[in-house]
């Protein structure tokens, strides 16, 4: 009987060494997954968007009869909003055509702006409620690329963790610590300059993303101002929707303030999200230009 | 054949549990309390109550490799959810010896075994840098509300799958002393 109990415990303590080592690779900064994992992932994400299709049928059963409740005054609500809508439409498009002509005239087509939208649907989320990960059908065969920032018509929710062959993880703005940066500024009107900081990471017991404010304003920051992406992180886009200003608050020294970020899109009820691949690639270009220089 | 049914199973919950979300109420989901579904723990705990003997160890394995896909799928952690089914169920198979395998013990090891593995999970994750909140609130937030609706899902999966796997194992087990 003792030397079953040793056999026990060596059993026991070679498990804790696998675990510690295994925790340990997997934490390390790495740039891509292993072949095995990357088959994993694409076996069960196949899978997953098979399984997926009937149960958000049946979902969405439930959530259309939510709907039919209050359709009768949403109309409403939405046709007073229809109209306003039209000549914003009329305005945009002025615009538009106007900056493509200055564009053209200054000979700059380029701008951090234009993406490449890669359409996916969700096909699961970590049922592990500390990672906030969701898996999406699109992956290395579709273009998507490690870090790439991943939308919804609300506005930004992640961006792509870890890429496969056909599926790829995305990890939500609620899981993001202070090692995911986003550039990011709150622009404004003529006369008043806009705001540049960082979004550093998301703070849970307020629900809000922290944007460390690095470039200050004269005039103060307001709440329900929006905050987008500046592109100038060199991986993002500029101009996508992050959020909305719920509340300043200064550091603890005073010198810089913190906004506190509520984000536009919903954590919760994402089915459809849009990749994005950002077509001024700024640093390819840099490795570019360095080795024309050599 | 029939040697698969276990893990076809296994597979098909794993992946249930990722759209778990999406048939829970929204408005248990973006509460306070946080429900993680542990389908696979459950359904290992009845195969190493019901299927399994008590000189094989079928559930440790199917715990080590379903535990791995979890770590693989869901988390990207490696090592963790394999390292807390395998050692769950192990203790779970030891303490089947003690009592009779009724319902009511085996919503109870259940219990037990979902409690234990979420506090082996919680410590890791503590332990790495994961998560930081105080035991207190974890224990309202995110124990209780998860015990309660494991259990709710225990006492539906019981009746399909006790006698199921007492069959299975009267027909593939008895030759199977070697294993």
């Amino acid at each position: 009987m003792p030397v079953f109990r040793k056999k026990r415990l060596f059993i026991i303590l070679c498990g804790i060494i696998i675990l510690v080592a295994m925790i340990g690779y997997s934490l390390r900064d790495r740039d891509s997954l292993t072949m095995p994992e990357k088959f994993i992932n694409d076996t069960v994400g196949w899978v997953q968007s098979v399984i997926h299709t009937p149960v958000s049928y049946v979902a969405s059963i439930f959530s259309n009869i939510d709907d039919i409740k209050n359709t009768y005054n949403e109309n409403q609500l939405l046709k007073e909003k229809l109209a306003e809508y039209k000549s914003l439409i009329y305005e945009v498009q002025e615009i538009k055509e106007e900056n493509e002509e200055l564009r053209n005239t200054l000979d700059k087509s380029d701008s951090l702006r234009d993406f490449n939208p890669i359409h996916a649907t969700v096909t699961s989320r970590s049922p592990e409620r500390w990672v906030e990960q969701i898996t999406i059908n699109k992956g290395e065969q579709d273009g998507v690329e490690t870090n790439m920032a991943v939308i919804t018509a609300e506005g930004m929710i992640g961006k792509v963790q870890a890429t496969s062959e056909f599926s790829s993880h995305v990890q939500l703005l609620s899981g993001f610590d202070q090692f995911n940066r986003i550039s990011a500024t709150i622009s404004r009107e003529e006369g008043n300059d806009d705001i540049f900081g960082l979004i550093e990471e998301y703070d849970k017991e307020t629900d809000s993303l922290l944007f460390k404010i690095i470039d200050e304003s004269d005039t103060e920051i307001e709440e329900g101002e929006l905050v987008v992406s500046s592109g100038m992180g060199g991986v993002f886009p500029a101009g996508l929707m992050i959020g909305t200003v719920t509340d300043v608050i200064p550091d603890q020294y005073g010198l810089t303030n913190t906004a506190l970020v509520e984000p536009a899109a919903n954590m919760y009820e994402i089915n459809n999200v849009i990749v994005v691949d950002r077509l001024l690639n700024g640093q390819e270009d840099v490795t570019a230009e360095e080795e024309d220089a050599e | 054949m029939k040697r698969l049914i276990i893990p076809a199973i296994l597979f098909l919950l794993l992946i249930l549990e990722g759209v778990a979300f999406e048939l829970l109420p929204a408005n248990l989901v973006t509460g306070n309390s946080v429900i993680i579904p542990h389908w696979v723990l459950i359904f290992l705990v009845f195969v190493a109550i019901f299927y399994d003997r008590a000189n094989t160890y079928f559930c440790v394995l199917y715990g080590l490799i379903f535990g791995l896909l979890i770590d693989v799928v869901y988390t990207s952690v490696l090592g963790v959810y394999m390292f807390t089914y395998s050692i769950t169920i192990y203790m779970t198979h030891g303490l089947k010896k003690i009592f009779h395998a009724n319902f009511y013990v085996t919503i109870l090891l259940g219990t037990l075994s979902i409690a234990v593995a979420e506090g082996i999970i919680n410590i890791i994750f503590f332990v790495v840098g994961i998560s930081d909140i105080p035991i207190k609130e974890y224990t309202i937030y995110r124990l209780l509300p998860t015990l309660l609706a494991n259990f709710i899902f225990m006492v539906i999966l019981y009746p399909i799958f006790a006698k199921r796997l007492l069959a299975w194992q009267r027909e593939l087990l008895h030759m199977g002393e070697s294993v």
